[in-house]
């Protein structure tokens, strides 16, 4: 049972966010009234493309579903090769001081390159898929990376020696002390690096000849300045970005529970 | 007999950038097999570093040390070590943590659970199993600590002012339950303290080291039977002969 405090309280805060929500809608449709521009949709056009993106699909054919379906799947390669590749080089070089100093100023300037910069290599140097899951990597690996030498980092002296005082080996160490201490940044690092990979999308699809994707079909319309249906692919990757940000918190709650700070 | 532990002028320097800091200096003591023995001496004197050296997680600069004739090495030997800062895993339940060491020392899987059991009962923890450390208090993970470091039948066990960040009822309480542990399983003990009623109480025998670079100032046999009682005269004597020996290196520094 709830006591009634709470329940007022949980109430109050519904309200409050329904109420920014209507607010929200309130001045999106004032801006489209007075904006001197033809172009700018009210919330109710970008309601019918929505619906239209879903049910019949757009000029090419293809529905919304299948455009989300698509970029999904995209991020999803990008982000498995990132994260296979940001955890073990990020535990390496937390491991590996030395090294982690060598490759620092290799490693901190690119960081900085936006995925749209790296189209124009990408289409020199890789082909099909590959240059999807590359862009989408340049968006995950770099969170993922600094995470988890962060986690490494951070890892108790006193839970390495106690370790090493039962006979470990650096294998053990790191298998047993190291990997799981580091987890919660690590999960942490890959809960970015999704978000980020998924804010990629857009840029990865612009490099052109597949018609599908959630990039492409914000492109597709920009160019036909239909821009209801621009918003509708906008408001779409936001959904789902909210959405997989969500599973991997739950998947945190879930791994963490000896952790103090995310008990309550 | 070969004697548990044995240190022939051990010396250990530090690098500290061009200088060098010399930590322990001819040190030279033995400790018998089932002995329980104390340390004490001025904070920053090396009482730490001395541990690492007896465990093996560093070498000597210089001299000899001995673990049952062997030099010490943590894969050949078994060590139970508690520290003074928070050791247990925090991912790990107290049974998980408990295993821990049976797993690196390479005990069969199937007995993991029932040696891990015994031990836990044996720290009086039984029904704290499936709790995480954060959800016990400080004395419990000392308990699990000691568990931990006994499941390993440890040839040695090593402690580094295990109880110093224990409030001063749990820290008796500990110290009677480690002085139980010990008189059932036979153990050589090596107890770190700055705290000399401790000594007093837990000890067969106290070394006082000397200020940086450490050496034995003085050694003590406590020739009191246990359980020791702390405001008895011969007690509140012994505390008061270390603590001379003890203040005399303070004023030192």
């Amino acid at each position: 049972m709830i006591p009634i405090k709470k329940q007022y309280r949980r109430l109050r805060s519904l309200l409050f966010a329904l109420s920014s929500v209507i607010m929200f809608f309130i001045f999106w449709e004032l801006i489209a009234l007075y904006s001197p521009s033809p172009y700018v949709p009210d919330p109710y056009s970008v309601l019918k493309a929505f619906i239209t993106m879903l049910t019949v699909g757009d000029i090419d054919g293809y529905t919304l579903t299948w455009h989300a379906l698509v970029s999904l799947e995209r991020v999803l390669l990008g982000f498995i090769v990132g994260a296979a590749t940001g955890v073990p080089i990020g535990m390496l070089l937390g491991i590996k001081p030395t090294l982690k100093g060598a490759v620092t100023p290799i490693i901190e300037p690119l960081r900085f390159i936006p995925p749209i910069a790296w189209i124009p290599l990408s289409i020199v140097l890789l082909i099909g898929l590959w240059r999807y899951i590359f862009l989408i990597w340049i968006g995950v690996f770099f969170p993922v990376l600094l995470d988890t030498i962060a986690g490494v980092k951070r890892t108790s002296i006193t839970l390495i020696q106690m370790a090493k005082t039962f006979g470990a080996d650096n294998k053990k160490i790191i298998a047993r002390v190291i990997f799981p201490s580091s987890l919660p940044e690590i999960m942490n690092g890959l809960r970015v690096g999704l978000g980020v990979g998924w804010m990629c999308i857009v840029a990865a699809e612009m490099i052109g000849g597949e018609p599908v994707g959630l990039g492409r079909l914000i492109l597709k319309y920009a160019n036909l300045l239909q821009i209801d249906v621009v918003i509708v692919g906008m408001i779409t990757i936001g959904l789902i970005g909210l959405t997989l940000n969500y599973f991997i918190l739950l998947l945190e709650k879930r791994l963490f529970k000896w952790r103090v700070e995310i008990r309550a | 007999m070969k004697k548990a532990i044995l240190l022939e002028s051990v010396s250990k320097k530090y690098e500290v950038g061009s200088s060098s800091l010399e930590v322990i200096k001819s040190l030279t003591f033995d400790v018998n097999e089932n002995e329980f023995v104390c340390i004490v001496g001025p904070s920053g004197c090396g009482k730490t570093t001395l541990l690492r050296l007896v465990s093996g997680l560093e070498p000597p600069t210089s001299g000899r040390i001995l673990i049952f004739g062997d030099p010490p090495d943590p894969r050949k030997q078994r060590f139970g070590v508690i520290f003074q800062e928070d050791s247990l895993l925090p991912w790990r339940t107290v049974i998980g943590n408990v295993k821990f060491g049976l797993e690196l020392q390479g005990y069969k899987e199937s007995e993991h659970e029932k040696i891990a059991r015994t031990y836990i009962e044996l720290v009086g923890l039984q029904g704290f199993e499936n709790y995480y450390p954060h959800q016990i208090s400080g004395g419990m993970k000392k308990r699990v600590a000691i568990a931990r470091a006994l499941a390993i039948n440890p040839d040695l066990i090593l402690m580094d002012e295990p109880f110093a960040d224990l409030d001063a009822q749990t820290r008796s309480l500990m110290q009677r339950e480690l002085l139980n542990i010990w008189s059932k399983l036979n153990k050589t003990v090596l107890f770190i303290t700055h705290n000399v009623e401790e000594a007093v109480f837990l000890a067969q025998r106290v070394f006082v080291l000397t200020k940086r670079p450490s050496r034995v100032k003085q050694i003590i046999n406590i020739d009191l039977p246990y359980p020791r009682a702390r405001l008895s005269p011969p007690f509140i004597s012994y505390r008061e002969r270390i603590l001379t020996a003890f203040h005399e290196e303070l004023e030192g520094i």
